[in-house]
């Protein structure tokens, strides 16, 4: 069978994300990349932990942080996490048009929390916490940016593999694609629980 | 003959295919669970600092605490990492996180000491 047919409901594999080599090859070499990924934001988190009482007269992270922001972008973050959960489960049950609805929410709700964080970020330089003005504004952008940037291009990715697929049935050849994208999204809500954690709860305490 | 042949064939398919329709259902069931349980965590992580009843310290190690267990809820739970086959995945990750547990220690000791 040609990978990029149309599955049936008669023909639709248990696993249609790793029936082909191609599929499993992609599901073990993007868990590895994510092994990867966890050590690339540990050097962001060291680097941000070692710097972050070292502000100089800018403002703390005490004096910056607003809680109820900062809960409001976990829960559109989590809800994203769960409707992107609900598109797997939709391909698993051959069903492409709740699949790209799902991950349509999915993609709304990501935008949503890029939009909180573009307007905390302007808030913040507003009060003069930038990226120059001590190393504590550098450890804080690089770490929450790269976060920002890993939603933004995961925004991306999901966009393009709706439109791209948006006439097309789930096969062995797009299986993998949705599969890998839900993965990566699970793995950006991860961090941000560190960061939610470590940057902002972690900043109120001292 | 052929009629024969075909009944028992379609009875197999029919059967996994309740059998596949059940385990879904289950599984649809761990995922809203494990959605709560999560919501639930960040609430409490966040209400140990905004109340500010706890003591510094520990609210510190609390929340971390509540951090890991939100992500093993993520990894095991969202992330399929309960399901058969993922051996490899599982030693990328726990590779990764020993890696990067003794990244975020060494780093924010170099840190401090200089």
């Amino acid at each position: 069978m040609n990978a990029g047919e149309r599955l049936t409901d008669a023909n639709f594999p248990a696993h249609p994300e790793k029936a082909t080599l191609e599929g499993k090859n992609k599901f073990l070499g993007f868990w590895l990349f994510l092994g990867g990924e966890t050590v690339l934001f540990a050097t962001l988190f060291g680097t941000y932990l070692g710097l972050r009482n070292m502000h100089l007269d800018g403002p703390t992270g005490e004096e910056l942080f607003k809680l109820p922001l900062v809960f409001l972008a976990t829960m559109l973050l989590l809800t994203s996490s769960l409707t992107s959960v609900y598109a797997v489960l939709s391909l698993k049950q051959n069903k492409v048009r709740s699949l790209q609805g799902w991950f349509l929410v999915t993609l709304l709700l990501g935008l949503g929390f890029l939009g909180l964080e573009i307007y905390e970020f302007n808030h913040y330089v507003h009060e003069g916490h930038t990226f120059t003005s001590s190393a504590f504004g550098s450890a804080f952008y690089t770490l929450v940016g790269f976060h920002g940037a890993h939603v933004a291009f995961g925004c991306l990715w999901i966009t393009t593999l709706i439109f791209r697929n948006w006439n097309r049935g789930i096969s062995l050849y797009n299986a993998p694609k949705y599969y890998l994208f839900a993965l990566y999204w699970h793995f950006v809500d991860v961090v941000w629980v560190f960061i939610f954690t470590v940057v902002y709860l972690m900043g109120k305490v001292g | 003959m052929a009629d024969q042949h075909k009944t028992p064939e379609t009875n197999v398919h029919r059967h996994e295919a309740v059998q596949r329709k059940l385990a879904l259902k289950e599984e649809r069931k761990h995922h809203n669970v494990s959605f709560i349980m999560m919501i639930l965590l960040t609430i409490v992580a966040f209400y140990a600092i905004w109340s500010d009843k706890i003591s510094d310290s520990f609210a510190v190690l609390f929340i971390l605490t509540l951090a890991v267990v939100q992500v093993f809820f993520q990894l095991y739970v969202w992330m399929h990492l309960n399901h058969k086959g993922h051996d490899f995945p599982i030693w990328g990750m726990a590779t990764g996180i020993l890696v990067a547990a003794v990244t975020v220690a060494s780093l924010m000791g170099m840190i401090w000491t200089s």
